[in-house]
Formats: structure tokens, C-alpha cells, sequence
């Protein structure tokens, strides 16, 4: 079996008296793909927050080969109000890694509520993830001496805008685009950072049948050619079950199932979830 | 000892009850729109002005003092009328540089129409009659400023707290959007605030220049940030905050400003260190301390973005 | 800057060649004006206070237009260097006179100007970096306020008599060197060939050449970056504190040099003149030229400086034609006029003179601006 890439233990999020994410526990092994899936509010996103950074967890820890890059327990009143299971774990050593520095270890990340910098032409956006690789200091990048290294850069942009199929309007300002062009030029810029692992926070979202199909096959194509493992939230099912290798579901913030897809489409308490549970 | 800082720590809280009353207008209006109202010190400043070219026009003090009030108000609500609410659904820094344009213009206003020369406010008796209390010889408008501030504060709240428009200015403070879609009238609300802002600051303005009697274009910008300071240090957004907040600053600022005297005669230094040049700069030292150590000041609330 | 990817720039060679014509021909023109006109000529007050000018709007709109910190501390930086900078080049035989009180100050030697004028945006930069830690943690309004906050502390700290010896307290600086000091004389003294006009748009040109360098490099996409959208620019790798401190430092850095050019325009220093409304001004010149437009910035703070010095100064005069006396003017109206300028411009046409656009878009092949419509 090949080694795990990202751990999540038991994390739990929350916010005041709203618990968004309880006690989740999951893993991501080299060069899968693994859907977590849920309805809407169910805490998906969250999950993706506490796992980059942009979060803090109440409770729990995430291990990204082999490195914690987020760990903390309950404090304060959070810790009376808080019925983990395991809320004592981990009590000592909290550690909390900014995203700018989870990013660098090699995990990248789409936004949900497409967020690409707005003043920037499609190029651009590539361009400036690429920032956090540089070898160059402030001063010889500032004054154009690194004419090598920005040259293999905008080779390297090029490239990926090839890749996603953005070529013909690099030049074009990002907001400019549609919506689909710019979901797909989102995972162009978090490939520009040179991740291992890709989260991907409903990338289909917006897309007609035809495009979320096109979409599968990008993704496994990009996982294949950047040797990525691929974390991905999504809402239509054709695409959660044609690329996923396994599945987590919650509701409420809970884990209620995991397995291979054949496993989740058959499962009694995820068909509840997403269909309603009858009389309550 | 006691008998060297106490006519300090008086005017500390006269001054303090002062920038209350501005404080005020800054913390309602940033809890609505989130904005800094930049013109607002000078919204102060004029009412002074306004004040001094009624008195001079002869009429009676009991009609040129409401007169005033209504007048600054007034000019509150245009201000909002004209500089704010084109710009409602625009970036945050658009507005306050608008709110900056205002006090640019305000400014300049004023020293065009005075010629940049100080006006002598004119003396309102009664409040400026001299009062002693233990150490200190003071005006009388010392004494009733901070008793008037609490009396207005406390009008204030329960206007806050009683009224139909209050109940709807706090549910636009809580969440501006929807309030709006549930039927709230938003721009009279915020003109409703405006106003009450302006009316406040007028009031203060009458207290203000009556210990410190000359008015110039200027005159309103310190006042101001020290007042915003105040809301700042109170927690932005929550008015007994802005009141404690001016109260305290009021009081530091000026036991600053009599820090050598008081130094001195306790033998603490042999010779004046000039300690006075800093109180204004404590107040904004105070603020940078705050804004690190407790963004949200002392009793503001806490927000989280959402991603 | 609009489309700056490799076939973009390809695109507007045109743009860059009549760009750098453009400025060549200002420069020439900048140096046959002085040596033709007289001296005391309005045209050379409005050039040199405008080249200052430029420089610190510039430096203003590298944070409030480029990285997105609205920042209101400008003048407290240029204050810190115009001090530093007076304060090393007074000469050491004059000190005695400047520094009258205080037994002719504490420092008793001379830099260079080229030294003291980066000296000078060291200063400042050091400053902001000090004051940056905790300010730049802080959300859009309040960091604004924080940083005039910080302003005003240092015109006290400035005034404060104790610092006599080194700051003069609160009486002028004078007697350093001035922008009339870069003419070249013959030994009677009459002057040969005027600089006093070229060497500061030399300065600022220098100055504002290593800003557009700096935004065109990957560390401007990153600045552009964090102002855009914070949370993405975090998300892909950029250090959002790193980042927005080098920005700060960068900005105060050519802030300070600008107060070193206002103290050699102004021949005088004094802190109580670095008030808040100086920074107000430049705020306000930074958004009639567009914030986050560079040529914007530039060409505002002339027609800016241009107006208040110069071609606005009749509606502050009483004019007379025939026997019809024209109302309103009087002192004072200039600014008013000003006043309602500005709000008109902020008000009505948010985006200023050039918007986000810089001196080679305008000279983009028009085809193209069509196809991006």
C-alpha cells in the first residue's frame, strides 16, 4: 500500500455554540483521489479550511507527510462546552501553520466562491503562485537581475495554461472570463505552486453535464501528469463516482460513511442523508 | 500632592465628557456603515463657527444655541446626503477617502469664510462663570460638562434601547443587508444617525469652546481623532465604550499635560522635562497599544470572515 | 500593465518606444527651460515642488493603490527624513547659529547629500519597520488610523525639547544644503549652467524608475496579489506579514527621500508643518490621479502643485474688470474651488485621470482594446 499523504484525526470545528466539523477522521494515501461529500452546510468546506490553515481547529490534528501542520485542543470555555471524545489528546504542543506556509509544503487549494486576483490578466494569476518558488532574493528579483528564473517561469505558466486550455486568452484579464474558464484557471494557479496534494473545493460547480464530464477526465489527467493526490469536494455525483478511489460522507459536521463508490451508493445512512430521513 | 493634580484630573474629566459627546457620533456611525467619518471632528468644528457668527449677528443666546444644534445637525444629514450615500455599495477605502474629502472641504470652507483668522467664541454666561472646588478655579461649564454628557448618554441609550427607530438601528448595526430586505428603511436610519452624531457634537462644541475660546479651521481635527481614539479604545461600535473611553483619555491627556508641575513638586525631577508635547501623542500611543493588544477595545465584538 | 504576459508585451513595443520618448523629451525640455527663462520664473517653483510631490505620491500609491494598505502615515515619514536629512548636512561652521539653544547641537559633521538623502529613506524605513510589526496586522480602517496615529507620536517625539541637541526641539533646521545648491558657479559666483530644476526630477525619476521596476518584478504581481483578494494570495504561498512589510519599508523608504527633496525645496524644517493634512493632500492627489496608476500619481501631483502655487492663484486675489468687481474672489477661494474639485472627482469619477492605466497603455495599438471589449 502506498504511504499516506495527509491525515486528518479526529478534527473538530467550532464556531460559538455551532459545531461545523465534529470528530472527523480520514486519510489520503499517495496518488488517490478522494471525494468527501455531504448536503449543503454539512461542513465540507471547513474541513478544507482547518486543513489549509485559514482555520484554527477547536480539536484535533492534521499530519501532512509526516510533518503536523495543525494540531490544538479546546481552551477556555470551548473546553467546557466541548464533548469530544478525544478532547484530551492533545494537550500539549498545539501548532498552527499559517496557509502561506502549508501551501509551501505542497498543498494547493481551489476556492469554492472563486477567488482570483481581479486586477491580474489570466497569465498573471499563473504567474504570481509561482512566487513562493522563487530562488531569487528581493533585491535582484526587484531590480529584473533573475532574468533566467523569470523566463523559465513564464515558460512554466505557458505550460500550464496549455495544460488547462487557457492559451488563447492568457492575455485577457481573469474576471473577464466565464465562470467555467475560471474554475479551471483556479486549478491552473494552485498547480503553479507545485503541490503534492490538490484540494479541490467544487470545481464542477456552474458546469453543464457535458463540461463536468470533460472535468473528470482533466482531473485524473492532471493527477497522472503532476504524480498528485487529489482531495475533492463536490456536489455532482456523475463526477464524484466516476474519478473518486474512495469516498467520505458527512452530515452535520459528522462522518457517516466511507468507502469505495460502488460501497457508498449502497449505503442505507448516506441515502438518508441526502434524501431525507421520512417522519422526525 | 493631591491638591497639584486634582485641577488636572477636573478638567481631564471636563475635556473627557467633551470628547464623549463626539465619540459618540463616530461609534454609531462606524456601527452602521462601518466607516470611518473622518469629517465629523470638523462637523464639531463647525458648530463652533456657526456659533460664533450667530452671536455676532445679535440674537439672543436661548435662540442662537438651539439653533446650533438644529444647524450642525442639519449639516450632518447633507453630509451624508451628499458624500456618503452615492457611494453605498462602493469599496470601503472610496468612502473614507470621501470622508476625508469632506473634512478637506469643511476645512477649507471655514477659512475661506473667516479668512483663517481665530474667532473669539463669545461667552455664554452663567457657564462661564468661575467656580472654585477644593484646589482648583475653574468655569462652572467644567463642572457641568461631564453631569450633561451622562444625562445625554443616557437619553441616548434608552432611545437606543426603547424606540421603533432604535430597534432598527440596531438590527442594521447587526447585519446592514438584511435588515434592509427585511423592510428596515436603511437611509433613514443612517440619516436618523447622522443626526443624532452631529447633534451630540454640537452640544460638546458649545461645552468645548467655551473652556478653550478661540475657533479656527483646524480646531475640530484634534478633538476628533481623539475622540475616534476614544471609541476605538472603548470598543467601536458600543457607546457607554466610546463614553468610558473619552472619559479616560480625557483625564490622561491632561494629567500629561501637567505631568512636569506634578512631577516637580513631588521631587521626583529637579527640572521640567517638557513632558506636555506628548499629550497628544499618548493618546495615539494608547490607540496603536490597543488596537494590537485588543483590536476589538474594551467592550467591542468580535467578528469572523467567512472564506 | 493590462496585459503584461509575454505576447502582451510583445503587443505594445510601440507603447514603451513612445514612452521613453516622452520622457526623454521631458528631461531635455526640464533642462533648455532652465538655462532660457529666468530663474524666479513660477515654472520652476511648480516643477521642483512637483517632482517632490510626485515622488511621495508615488511612495503613497506603492501601499494604498498597489498592496492594498491604506495607510495615512505618509507624513510622518517624510518628516523623519527631512530631519535626518537637515540634521546631517547642516555645515559644521553654521551649526553653531541653527542650533542656538543648544550650544550648536550634538552632531558635528557633514554627510554628503547623495549619503544623507538615503540616509534619509533608511530612516524612515526603519521607522516603518518598527512601527509595522503590530500596525500591519491590523484591518483596512483601523491600520489607517493606527499609522496616522503613529504620525503624529513622531512630530511630538520631534518637538520634544529634551531632543534638542539632535532634533533643534521646536525650532527650525535651516542653513543645509537646497535644490538653488545644485546650479554650477564660477568662482565669482554667477552660475553657468542651472540644475537647480533637473536634479530633482533626476532624483525622483531615479526614484520612481526602481518603484515601476519593483511593481513589474515578481514581487509586484505579489503585492497586486495580496490587494486583490488577501486570503487567496495567502493561499497560494505569500507570506501576507513578510510581504506587506516590504511593501511598508519600500514605501516609507522613498517617502523619507521625498521629505529630504521638500526640506532642500523648502530650505527650512520644521516638524509642527508635517501635520496630518499634508498626508490628507497627498491621499488626496494619489486619488485624482488614479490609485494604483503610477503616471496618474505623477502627472496629479503637477497639475496639483500646478494649480495651488500657480494657475489658481488669481481666485484668491480680488479682481476688478472694468468697474465690476468679480464676487467670492478673495483669500481662501482657491481651496474651495480645490475642495469641490476633489469630491467631484471622488464622488463622480472614482478612477481619476488614468484609472489603473500607465503612460504605455495609452499608446496601445487600439485593435486590441477592442478585442478585450
Amino acid at each position: 500500500m502506498s504511504e499516506t499523504v495527509l491525515q486528518i484525526e479526529h478534527l473538530t470545528m467550532q464556531f460559538g455554540g455551532v459545531v461545523a466539523v465534529y470528530d472527523l477522521s480520514m486519510e489520503i494515501r499517495q496518488g488517490e483521489i478522494i471525494a468527501l461529500i455531504g448536503p449543503n452546510g454539512a461542513g465540507k468546506t471547513t474541513a478544507f479550511n482547518c486543513v489549509t490553515g485559514v482555520y484554527e481547529p477547536t480539536n484535533g490534528q492534521v499530519i501532512f507527510q509526516g510533518e503536523t501542520i495543525a494540531r490544538s485542543h479546546p481552551y477556555g470555555k470551548m473546553r467546557k462546552i466541548y464533548a469530544g471524545s478525544e478532547a484530551d489528546a492533545y494537550l500539549n504542543g498545539s501548532v498552527r501553520l499559517s496557509p502561506d506556509r502549508i501551501t509551501r509544503l505542497g498543498i494547493a487549494r481551489t476556492f469554492q466562491n472563486i477567488r482570483l486576483f481581479s486586477g491580474m490578466t489570466v497569465f498573471e494569476n499563473v504567474l504570481t503562485a509561482m512566487h513562493l518558488r522563487r530562488r531569487s532574493n528581493f533585491f535582484t528579483a526587484a531590480l529584473h537581475l533573475n532574468r533566467a528564473e523569470e523566463k523559465a517561469m513564464q515558460q512554466r505558466a505557458a505550460e500550464l495554461l496549455e495544460v488547462v486550455g487557457l492559451t488563447d486568452v492568457s492575455g485577457e484579464l481573469a474576471t473577464s472570463l466565464p465562470y467555467g474558464k475560471q474554475r479551471l484557471l483556479e486549478i491552473a494557479r494552485a498547480l503553479a505552486t507545485e503541490p503534492k496534494l490538490l484540494l479541490l473545493d467544487e470545481p464542477a460547480a456552474g458546469m453543464n453535464p457535458q463540461e463536468t464530464e470533460e472535468l473528470s477526465a482533466f482531473i485524473c489527467r492532471i493527477k497522472e501528469h503532476f504524480n498528485l493526490s487529489i482531495f475533492v469536494i463536490e456536489h455532482h455525483m456523475n463526477l464524484v463516482m466516476a474519478i473518486s478511489d474512495r469516498i467520505y460522507v458527512i452530515d452535520f459536521g459528522k462522518l457517516i460513511a466511507e468507502g469505495t463508490p460502488a460501497e457508498i451508493q449502497n449505503n442505507p445512512a448516506v441515502i438518508e442523508a441526502y434524501l431525507g430521513g421520512g417522519e422526525e | 500632592m493631591w491638591n497639584t493634580i486634582f485641577p488636572y484630573l477636573l478638567s481631564g474629566i471636563s475635556v473627557g465628557g467633551q470628547y464623549a459627546l463626539i465619540a459618540i457620533g463616530y461609534t454609531m456611525v462606524y456601527g452602521i456603515l462601518r466607516l470611518i467619518n473622518f469629517a465629523h471632528g470638523d462637523v464639531f468644528m463647525v458648530a463652533g463657527i456657526v456659533m460664533v457668527y450667530l452671536a455676532a449677528s445679535g440674537l439672543p443666546l436661548y435662540v442662537t444655541i438651539p439653533l446650533v444644534l438644529v444647524i450642525t445637525a442639519a449639516i450632518g444629514f447633507l453630509i451624508e446626503r451628499v458624500a456618503y450615500k452615492p457611494l453605498r455599495s462602493a469599496p470601503r477605502m472610496s468612502v473614507m477617502i470621501s470622508a476625508i474629502g469632506v473634512s478637506y472641504t469643511l476645512q477649507n470652507l471655514v477659512l475661506y469664510i473667516t479668512g483663517g483668522l481665530n474667532k473669539q467664541y463669545p461667552t455664554i454666561p452663567w457657564i462661564s462663570d468661575s467656580v472654585t472646588i477644593g484646589s482648583a478655579t475653574t468655569k462652572l461649564v467644567t463642572v457641568i460638562t461631564p453631569v450633561l454628557t451622562i444625562v445625554l448618554v443616557v437619553a441616548l441609550v434608552l432611545l437606543i434601547n426603547k424606540t421603533k427607530i432604535g430597534m432598527a438601528m440596531r438590527a442594521v448595526s447587526k447585519d446592514f443587508e438584511t435588515s434592509q430586505l427585511m423592510g428596515i428603511k436603511i437611509n433613514s436610519v443612517i440619516s436618523v444617525t447622522f443626526v443624532t452624531g452631529s447633534f451630540l457634537a454640537a452640544v460638546g462644541s458649545v461645552l468645548y469652546f467655551t473652556n478653550y475660546p478661540t475657533v479656527i479651521q483646524t480646531s475640530g481635527a484634534m478633538p476628533g481623532l481623539k475622540a475616534f481614539v476614544a471609541a476605538v479604545f472603548g470598543g467601536i461600535g458600543s457607546i457607554p465604550g466610546a463614553v468610558i473611553g473619552a472619559f479616560i483619555i480625557g483625564i490622561m491627556e491632561n494629567i500629561i499635560k501637567g505631568l512636569d508641575v506634578i512631577l516637580f513638586k513631588a521631587g521626583v525631577i529637579s527640572k521640567p522635562l517638557g513632558l506636555a508635547t506628548f499629550s497628544d501623542a499618548f493618546t495615539f500611543a494608547l490607540l496603536i497599544i490597543i488596537l494590537v493588544v485588543k483590536p476589538t477595545g474594551l467592550f467591542g465584538e468580535k467578528a469572523t470572515d467567512k472564506v | 500593465m493590462a496585459a503584461k504576459g509575454k505576447d502582451g508585451r510583445e503587443k505594445n513595443r510601440r507603447g514603451a518606444v513612445i514612452t521613453w520618448v516622452i520622457i526623454a523629451l521631458i528631461y531635455v525640455g526640464v533642462f533648455v527651460a532652465e538655462q532660457l527663462l529666468p530663474p524666479t520664473s513660477m515654472l520652476f517653483t511648480v516643477l521642483k515642488k512637483g517632482a517632490t510631490y510626485a515622488l511621495v505620491a508615488v511612495s503613497m500609491n506603492l501601499l494604498n493603490g498597489f498592496t492594498g494598505i491604506f495607510s495615512l502615515g505618509q507624513a510622518g515619514f517624510m518628516l523623519i527624513g527631512a530631519y535626518v536629512f537637515a540634521i546631517f548636512t547642516i555645515p559644521v561652521e553654521v551649526r553653531g547659529s541653527v542650533y542656538q539653544y543648544f550650544d550648536g547641537g550634538l552632531v558635528q559633521f557633514t554627510l554628503p547629500v547623495p549619503v544623507a538623502m538615503v540616509l534619509s529613506g533608511l530612516a524612515a524605513a526603519f521607522f516603518a519597520f518598527l512601527i509595522g510589526l503590530p500596525v500591519l496586522r491590523l484591518k483596512s480602517d483601523y491600520l489607517a488610523i493606527a499609522t496616522l496615529g503613529f504620525a503624529e507620536i513622531i512630530r511630538a517625539i520631534f518637538q520634544w525639547n529634551q531632543l534638542g541637541p539632535v532634533t533643534n526641539g521646536s525650532n527650525m533646521l535651516r542653513l543645509f544644503p537646497k535644490f538653488n545648491d545644485f546650479n554650477i558657479t564660477d568662482a565669482q559666483g554667477n552660475v553657468i549652467v542651472y540644475l537647480s530644476t533637473l536634479v530633482p526630477f533626476l532624483i525622483t525619476g531615479l526614484c520612481i524608475g526602481l518603484i515601476v521596476l519593483l511593481l513589474h518584478s515578481g514581487y509586484g504581481r505579489a503585492l497586486r496579489a495580496i490587494r486583490d483578494d488577501e486570503i487567496a494570495a495567502e493561499a497560494m504561498g505569500i507570506n501576507l506579514a513578510h510581504h506587506k512589510q516590504l511593501a511598508f519599508c519600500i514605501s516609507s523608504f522613498f517617502a523619507g527621500v521625498g521629505g529630504a527633496m521638500l526640506a532642500m525645496y523648502q530650505t527650512t524644517v520644521q516638524a509642527k508643518s508635517f501635520t496630518t493634512a499634508m498626508t490628507y493632500e497627498i491621499l488626496l492627489i494619489v486619488v485624482i490621479g488614479g490609485i494604483g496608476s503610477v503616471t496618474g500619481s505623477v502627472l496629479s501631483s503637477f497639475l496639483f502643485v500646478a494649480c495651488s502655487e500657480w494657475w489658481l492663484r488669481f481666485l484668491d486675489e480680488q479682481q476688478v474688470i472694468g468697474d465690476f468687481q468679480v464676487p467670492l474672489l478673495r483669500n481662501g477661494f482657491r481651496l474651495v474651488v480645490f475642495s469641490i474639485i476633489i469630491m467631484v472627482v471622488v464622488l463622480f469619477f472614482r478612477r481619476g485621470i488614468m484609472g489603473t492605466r500607465e503612460l504605455p497603455d495609452l499608446f496601445r495599438p487600439r485593435r486590441k482594446e477592442a478585442a478585450l471589449k
